[in-house]
């Protein structure tokens, strides 16, 4: 038994000194040296894992560390030596087989020989800042092995002509390929960079170049782009196969470069095959293939888009001035119609409806359409013709769809108010002579027309449908209340309200007896419900259908114009009435006179009266006749229509110096309205603003904008600044 | 047109001093006497049944004075009795207006002119005078334009002497083209800003896209199509 006193444990040094014993490193080592040689050697199975462990351990632990780690560089590099040697002697195909073997073997060496010196690479490796045991296993490989002279370069062009191989047509091992670009990558990013990827894509460029070059001599349009199309679509392939997916783009640029790029120019103007004459041929397969590979290269749609635009303009200039389409209005539009939606469908199908493409689409017709001043006459011209037999037998979505299409074109007019002018006498002349085919789609046009230009554009034009209904309910007053006017001709009257309808000289002619005192009857009627206004007859704008018998009995109903009718009616009183008397009989306006009697002497089929003499042509001394002998195949017969004609060119002169008056004081009140907002303001910005402001209805010109100024000034609705005269200032 | 009859009373001799247009009071005999002769002077060329000088005046004072009827001195002149209406000089602008001038005898009018042209020609006058100048022309009332002919001689009256070559070339075109019968006030003083700012003949910074009236850049179209 101990002492009962009580003592606290004490821990002595030793008191002799610990002397480890210096062979104990070298035959710690020995043992790990030898293990690395057996591991490499593939005889690991006999080893200890936990012995192997323990031994280097203790090493770094007595502070061996250097011992060991010097020692695994110099074994790890002999055995490097070694294995380099073997694969240098490696022949042919064999070559890569051999390299990929070998790493593979090192790598599952280096794993082992890592782990055995786990603590070395946790300890001692981070406190003397060496590279760690794995990095240290690549770096000795690419130094030994890959950097080694003999296996290089013979690397490097083994796998280039494997690439190369493959990009001819033949089959290569893409698995080893695989392997071995896996191993260049797991060297470091800047092996694989240096030792492949640099040259692979100097090597694929100059490939490209000299193919792109080969193709372009012998291919046309179509075929080079498919070729390319799939050269771009095998890189990118082989990239997923075998290659760092980092340099897909890096190839793929070298692709675009080398066969889009440098060869864009000579492929869109190629003759006979290039971009022009596939936009003439509707090849939409080979527009889509330019537009995807273009696309990937810069200006690649630019160019396509340019070339476009100039040979779009280019064919719609000629399509606008040509003499001959000028001729007929109808063909005129429905040729600009066909054009658009040719394009339409190409921008649709081949350039993935691309909103840029569209805008240049737009901006051409725009330029064009307006090279002819004719333009927004003809538009309304086919309208028209539309309205008024076109549209039989056609659906009513077909309907808006030509509506539609029909807008788009009005669109681009800059001088819609030129276009307004003519289809409000279209309008008229088609109301009138009761022409509309369909109620519905002349409705639904004014409806789009004012969605597109403001309630102001269109609300003459409602006016004038309402004046047509409201003469209705008239014409059944004025009957209701005389009906003792039932028997006798029956008379239709539309009351237009001038400021709706277009402007037409009053001009008026002598009525028939039985006509005069008829119109007298409605004249009366009506003022006597709508007191304080004005009505005036427009005998040049009405028909009539009359019954007559000819010579042999025959009856015919004729549908006639009014000038028409006067002068017919003369000859229920007399056989035969010279010019002269006709003229005095009825006070009709000479060129309307000649015209109407043209069209009833001279017109085969149409000929209800006889001329002498028998010349095409009115002279003032011509005598004329009823014509015993007319005949027509119809009971009905139509002399003389009023349909809506292309102007004849004093018409246009007049037409447009309406146009130009009108714009006089539509330019006045935007004047006023901007300087009214701005109180002071420049005169560039007024000319800006202005034209602005008007161009939904078109172009305002800027002299006539300035006199349009100046003449405010005058009349002092404007002044100038005193200090600056550029500067004008709003007097309220 | 009736013509304008003087309604102001004659200032009685006994009123306290008066000041004159430059400030200066002076004393009441002496302002008596001066306008006393003044106003003879005035009597001496006015139409007595009318109370002003009329044309016929305007045409002896001149002829007087040594200038022609059609001399600028005498619209300077003009201009200096703020004159209202063309050929007619009212007693109350006779009056304030030699007052201005400091003269009230035909000699000391005549020692005048020179350094009334002086006056006329400072740039802080000499805008003053030239839209006067045209306003002077308007004779009717209502009226804003001035008929070509007279705009013709108008400008070279007033511009003649400073702006000689401007002056001719304006002149041989406002005669040729038919744009425009009369000028206004606006057409008028941009002339004068014309002459000023544009280098001339060869009208290098003349911009048609500036606020100019058109008839200028109509008329600078036509110069320029004349050189070529």
């Amino acid at each position: 038994m101990s002492n009962q006193k009580k003592r606290s444990f004490q821990i002595e040094a030793f008191k002799h000194r610990v002397v480890v014993d210096p062979k104990y490193a070298e035959r710690t080592w020995k043992i790990i040296e030898h293990a690395i040689h057996e591991i490499y050697n593939h005889n690991a199975s006999g080893l200890s894992f936990e012995e192997l462990y323990r031994n280097a351990y203790n090493m770094v632990l007595h502070k061996f560390g250097d011992k060991l780690y010097s020692g695994l560089v110099t074994t790890m590099s002999a055995h490097l030596k070694e294995i380099s040697k073997s694969i240098e002697v490696a022949q042919g195909a064999l070559f890569l087989e051999e390299l990929n073997r070998k790493w593979n073997d090192h790598h599952k060496a280096l794993q082992m020989i890592r782990d055995i010196l786990m603590y070395m690479d946790r300890t001692y490796i981070p406190n003397t800042r060496k590279t760690p045991v794995h990095e240290l296993g690549l770096n000795l490989w690419r130094d030994y092995i890959i950097h080694s002279g003999k296996i290089q370069s013979r690397l490097l062009s083994t796998l280039l002509e494997l690439v190369h191989k493959e990009r001819t047509g033949e089959v290569i091992d893409r698995g080893l390929m695989r392997n071995i670009i896996k191993m260049l990558m797991d060297l470091g990013s800047s092996v694989y960079q240096e030792d492949f990827e640099k040259p692979f894509l100097e090597v694929s460029a100059e490939f490209y170049k000299v193919e792109s070059q080969k193709f372009i001599e012998c291919c046309d349009c179509g075929d080079y782009l498919k070729k390319a199309e799939i050269r771009l679509n095998e890189e990118i392939e082989r990239v997923a196969h075998y290659l760092d997916v980092k340099s897909e783009a890096k190839i793929t640029n070298v692709v675009e470069k080398e066969m889009i790029a440098n060869h864009m120019t000579r492929l869109v103007h190629m003759e006979n095959s290039g971009l022009v004459n596939m936009l003439l041929d509707d090849k939409y397969e080979d527009l889509g293939k330019m537009y995807n590979l273009f696309k990937r290269v810069p200006n690649g749609l630019s160019m396509i888009r340019d070339v476009m635009t100039s040979h779009l303009r280019e064919t719609g200039k000629q399509l606008v001035t040509d003499v001959e389409s000028s001729k007929d209005p109808v063909e005129f539009v429905q040729r600009l119609l066909d054009e658009r939606d040719k394009y339409d469908k190409i921008i649709c199908q081949a350039f993935s409806n691309s909103k840029t493409f569209q805008n240049a689409l737009n901006s051409s017709f725009e330029y064009f359409i307006n090279l002819n001043s004719r333009s927004p006459e003809f538009i309304s011209l086919f309208v028209d013709d539309k309205l008024r037999k076109g549209l039989k037998g056609v659906t009513e979505e077909d309907v808006e769809i030509i509506l539609d299409k029909v807008m788009m074109l009005f669109r681009y007019l800059r001088e819609k108010d030129v276009f307004e002018k003519y289809y409000k006498q279209h309008l008229a002349k088609r109301l009138l002579s009761g022409k509309t085919v369909c109620d519905d789609a002349e409705r639904s046009l004014i409806v789009k027309l004012k969605t597109e230009c403001g309630y102001q554009f269109t609300s003459k034009l409602e006016g004038m449908f309402t004046d047509m209904k409201t003469s209705e309910d008239t014409m059944q007053g004025f009957y209701a209340n005389h009906p003792e006017l039932a028997d006798g001709p029956t008379l239709v009257v539309q009351v237009l309200t001038t400021g709706s309808w277009p402007t037409q000289a009053t001009v008026t002619c002598n009525l028939p007896t039985e006509m005069a005192t008829l119109c007298e009857k409605f004249r009366s009627h009506y003022l006597g419900t709508h007191t304080g206004r004005r009505l005036s007859w427009q005998t040049n704008m009405g028909t009539a259908d009359i019954k007559a018998t000819f010579g042999k009995g025959q009856k015919h109903e004729l549908n006639v114009s009014t000038y028409q009718m006067c002068v017919l009616m003369l000859f229920n009183n007399y056989d035969m009435l010279s010019y002269k008397e006709i003229e005095q009989a009825t006070e009709i306006p000479t060129s309307d006179l000649k015209r109407c009697l043209q069209s009833m002497a001279c017109v085969k089929g149409k000929n209800v009266l006889r001329k002498e003499p028998m010349s095409k042509d009115i002279g003032t001394d011509d005598a004329f006749f009823v014509n015993d002998k007319f005949t027509s195949k119809f009971y009905k017969v139509k002399i003389g229509t009023v349909v809506a004609q292309k102007e004849s060119e004093p018409e246009k002169l007049e037409t447009r110096q309406r146009v130009e008056e009108d714009r006089k004081p539509q330019i006045e009140a935007a004047v006023v309205r901007i300087m009214k907002s701005r109180r002071v303001l420049d005169h560039n910005n007024v000319i800006a603003e202005v034209t602005k402001q008007l161009q939904s209805r078109f172009l305002a010109n800027p002299t006539e904008i300035k006199k349009r100024i100046e003449s405010l000034i005058e009349r002092e609705f404007l002044e100038r600044d005193s200090a600056d005269r550029k500067v004008y200032r709003y007097l309220a | 047109m009736p013509p304008r009859a003087s309604k102001r009373k004659s200032v009685p001799p006994n009123s306290s001093s008066v000041a004159s247009s430059d400030g200066r009071s002076v004393s009441n005999k002496a302002k008596t006497k001066g306008m006393e002769k003044i106003d003879r002077l005035f009597n001496t060329y006015a139409n007595s049944s009318l109370g002003m000088i009329d044309p016929e005046g305007i045409e002896a004072l001149c002829a007087d004075l040594g200038v022609d009827y059609t001399d600028v001195r005498i619209l300077m002149l003009a201009w200096k009795l703020k004159s209202e209406k063309q050929g007619y000089f009212t007693r109350e602008e006779w009056q304030t207006g030699l007052k201005t001038l400091g003269v009230d005898s035909l000699s000391k009018l005549k020692k005048a002119l020179p350094e009334l042209e002086k006056e006329v020609e400072k740039p802080s006058n000499y805008e003053d005078f030239y839209t006067y100048a045209f306003r002077y022309c308007l004779t009717e009332e209502k009226q804003k334009s001035v008929d070509i002919e007279s705009i013709c001689e108008l400008l070279n009256l007033v511009l003649g002497v400073q702006f000689r070559p401007q002056v001719d070339s304006l002149v041989e075109y406002l005669k040729i083209q038919n744009d425009y019968k009369v000028i206004n006030a606006d057409q008028w003083i941009n002339f004068l800003r014309f002459c000023k700012e544009i280098s001339f003949p060869d009208l290098r910074n003349y911009d048609a896209n500036q606020a100019w009236p058109l008839i200028l850049d109509n008329f600078v179209e036509w110069m320029k199509e004349k050189q070529s």
